[in-house]
């Protein structure tokens, strides 16, 4: 039970700690920083979208390292960590598609678009549920783990074909709604803000599955303890 | 080996046609949502040309999951699965097998399906019907390969029929992306087939290459 102990406990204050100090920073800056000439202030909510979105798919990498683990080493912290790295995804995922339609309603005109980015953000938001929904619906949790864990490798693999072919989609008809986002031609001065704000959502996105890692382990040592007294009450019944 | 694999598909093909059940129920649920769309969007001669592509694979993907979600009941009512995994036979083969039976009971859906189809929707495609159903056949393999796999993962799970539409779905959308295109160039709707049907074949060959594999790792203790 090395994941319950009082180091951990440290790393996960000074984590949340580290996170919120960068995060109030990244704020500060981003409510500082010049307003677009053409997007006037709603371009501040990029800072938080295309940050969000940043630590989605970084969320899938962490998980398939994770899905990697549990199918080589049976590691129980891996299948864990796989279980809190597909919540926190979700999480980080729905949270790119709310403010990337709240930038969208304005600058676009519509909240959503079947653009080939959010058409595979979306996929990729079902993907990390399915994750969680089979995770949990399958009561041996040997075979729960194993299951998730090659659905998540299974992901990795379809994630690339997915994109490609939904790019492939939406731009053989009609030319791509917006390219890149203007991001490539950002001015110098939004670069550091972003930049602080991209480390402040890794921090959080860490802070995020630490925790939830812990208390999915938590709950799965109290259900084995409760598998047990059950069976011990059973047994002392019967004598 | 693969005759084993040859074995298993037989024994569920012979099994499901002597039994008429899961063959039956899949070509009638796949005649009720013909009936549904007709229904709900009472297309003209030419809007059904248009939404032929459309609706023949969402079909296809729906009855495909009925199909599925019997690949493995024989063998979980009657603890059958312990028995084949007992068998001195690599676990990819026996996934063959059961992905080949599984194949072949969509296919006979699907064929039975198409010129129904175009009989209900009054599509003038027949001229066509030989591509779209090399096409049709195409896009199954790599349906039938990720469905059997997601189906022996989710055979023990609650709500399990729920469960595997959920899975499917978003990772077979690339597959029905390229299948509806791929029909549409067909139908001489576009002109871009061979990007598609070449997107198609990435699928079915990654699906069909990795899917035995990831059935192994899944089944061993």
């Amino acid at each position: 039970m090395n994941f319950l102990t009082a180091r951990v406990d440290l790393i996960q204050r000074l984590l949340g700690l580290a996170a919120l100090g960068t995060l109030l920073i990244g704020l500060g800056l981003v409510f500082t920083a010049p307003v677009d000439f053409q997007q006037g202030d709603s371009v501040r909510i990029l800072y938080a979208h295309v940050s969000s979105a940043k630590m989605a798919l970084l969320c899938y990498v962490a998980l398939t390292i994770c899905a990697i683990g549990v199918l080589w080493k049976k590691s129980e912290g891996a299948d864990a960590a796989m279980e809190a790295l597909a919540v926190v995804g979700a999480c980080f995922t729905a949270v790119t598609l709310v403010t990337g339609a709240i930038w969208g309603k304005p600058m676009w005109g519509t909240w959503w678009a079947w653009d080939a980015r959010l058409t595979s953000m979306l996929v990729l938001l079902i993907i990390y549920v399915g994750l969680v929904a089979l995770r949990s619906s399958l009561d041996n949790p040997q075979k729960a783990a194993k299951a998730t864990a090659v659905l998540a490798i299974i992901g990795a693999v379809d994630l690339p074909i997915i994109h490609f072919s939904v790019v492939w989609w939406r731009t053989l008809h009609q030319p791509a709604m917006f390219k890149g986002n203007g991001m490539i031609t950002m001015a110098p001065e939004m670069r550091l803000p972003l930049a602080v704000m991209a480390i402040a959502f890794i921090l959080m996105g860490a802070y995020m599955t630490l925790i939830k890692t812990r208390a999915i382990r938590a709950q799965r040592r109290l259900d084995a303890l409760e598998d047990e007294a059950l069976a011990l009450e059973a047994e002392s019944d019967h004598a | 080996m693969l005759r084993a694999a040859y074995r298993i598909a037989w024994k569920d093909v012979v099994g499901d046609l002597r039994r008429r059940a899961t063959l039956s129920s899949m070509l009638f649920f796949s005649l009720s949502v013909l009936v549904i769309f007709q229904a709900g969007l009472e297309p003209n001669r030419s809007e059904a040309l248009k939404l032929m592509p459309g609706l023949l694979w969402i079909t296809l993907l729906f009855t495909s999951l009925v199909g599925l979600g019997r690949v493995f009941q024989a063998e979980e009512e009657d603890g059958a699965l312990e028995g084949l995994l007992l068998s001195p036979m690599p676990r990819g083969v026996i996934f063959l097998g059961k992905w080949l039976g599984n194949l072949v009971l969509t296919a006979l859906v699907a064929l039975l399906l198409l010129p129904l189809m175009l009989i209900l929707l009054n599509v003038d495609a027949w001229g066509a019907l030989h591509l779209i159903i090399g096409v049709v056949l195409l896009g199954i393999l790599g349906l039938t390969g990720l469905g059997v796999l997601l189906a022996a993962m989710t055979q023990a799970a609650r709500a399990r029929e729920t469960l595997l539409a959920l899975l499917l779905i978003p990772l077979v959308s690339p597959l029905l992306i390229a299948a509806v295109q791929a029909t549409n160039g067909v139908l001489g709707l576009t002109t871009e087939i061979a990007a598609w049907i070449r997107l198609m074949l990435v699928f079915d060959v990654v699906y069909l290459a990795m899917a035995p594999w990831a059935f192994g790792w899944f089944v061993e203790d």
